[in-house]
């Protein structure tokens, strides 16, 4: 036999695997340790989650923050309101409104939000 | 799983599972198992190793290729794909054991085995265990995980040359066996 005939034919032998009688059985032991090592990795994240959160939400607490938000808010509301006014003395109606300022801000959340889904969906992407 | 699900993932070809086991999908991802493992284990079985340590370590090659999956473009097939990273995977189990390396550095001098009873079909399980280790491995990792020289040398960490003597070694050992085997089913079929 020669040397590309020994190679050719080794490779046909290799290819011809026998199908194992337990292949199913095979299959489904490895597709159960793939089971158990997404549900572990999910409780991980929410435990982590948890954590995480319980931590946050302490310290924002023990930190007296929200105080310190109200006042921050409303030096920057009126911030706000006189750069509206500046930029765009027509909107008053959105300012003098009945939701006010409340309105602008809700707004500027609801558009953080977006952009917040907008980044999570590009980095699923990728 | 349903039976239509089944059936529908059956119909799949393997790159289409592939993608929709990189998307998370593990249902997509047992088919592949399926169609594969039986392969998988029978490379590791002629790499010299026993049948339940195939298995395992044909399992973790399966859990690793599905942690990369999305490595997976299709250029080759699924099948090879995962029988390479399955025989690296042993290669860095037998590499803790230090006593490999030596081995596999010493030429294995041993007279090429006599062949088999020429009644016999031509099997190659039978043929690679006539084999020095090294040969074998490095025969297996050649032939049957589809690496080339330079990739098995890089995957043992030997140098390229030793890698090439074992697999001349080893294909030289089979063609004496294989060629007597073949020779003998020919002159069967020319007595019959």
């Amino acid at each position: 036999m020669a040397e590309m005939e020994v190679e050719r034919a080794l490779e046909r032998l290799f290819a011809q695997a026998p199908e194992s009688s337990d292949a199913g059985a095979f299959a489904e032991s490895v597709q159960r340790r793939l089971d158990r090592g997404w549900a572990a990795r999910r409780v991980l994240i929410g435990a982590a989650g948890l954590v995480g959160g319980v931590i946050g939400a302490s310290q924002l607490i023990m930190s007296n923050l929200f105080s310190r938000a109200e006042a921050v808010s409303s030096d920057s509301a009126r911030v706000l309101t006189s750069g509206v006014r500046q930029i765009a003395p027509q909107a008053d109606w959105l300012i003098d409104g009945p939701a006010g300022i409340e309105a602008v801000w809700l707004v500027a959340g609801l558009a953080v939000v977006a952009m917040g889904l907008v980044l999570t969906r590009i980095i699923e992407e990728i | 799983m349903s039976r239509a699900e089944r059936h529908r993932l059956s119909s799949l070809h393997d790159v289409e599972l592939a993608s929709l086991a990189a998307a998370g999908d593990r249902q997509a991802f047992g088919e592949l198992v399926r169609r594969h493992g039986s392969a998988v284990r029978a490379l590791l079985r002629r790499m010299g190793v026993d049948a339940s340590e195939a298995d395992d370590l044909a399992q973790d090659a399966f859990i690793s290729a599905f942690e990369s999956v999305a490595e997976f473009r299709g250029e080759g097939t699924f099948g090879g794909w995962v029988k390479k990273i399955a025989a690296r995977a042993r290669i860095r189990r037998v590499q803790r054991n230090k006593q490999l390396r030596s081995r596999l550095e010493t030429p294995d001098l041993t007279e090429t085995p006599p062949p088999q009873d020429p009644g016999r079909r031509m099997d190659l399980d039978e043929a690679l265990k006539g084999l020095a280790e090294s040969e074998r491995l490095c025969v297996s990792l050649c032939y049957g995980a589809g690496l080339s020289h330079a990739e098995a040398a890089e995957a043992l960490n030997l140098p390229l040359g030793t890698v090439k003597s074992h697999v001349k070694r080893g294909l030289d050992k089979l063609r004496a066996r294989l060629g007597s085997e073949g020779d003998a089913t020919e002159e069967r079929r020319g007595n019959g």
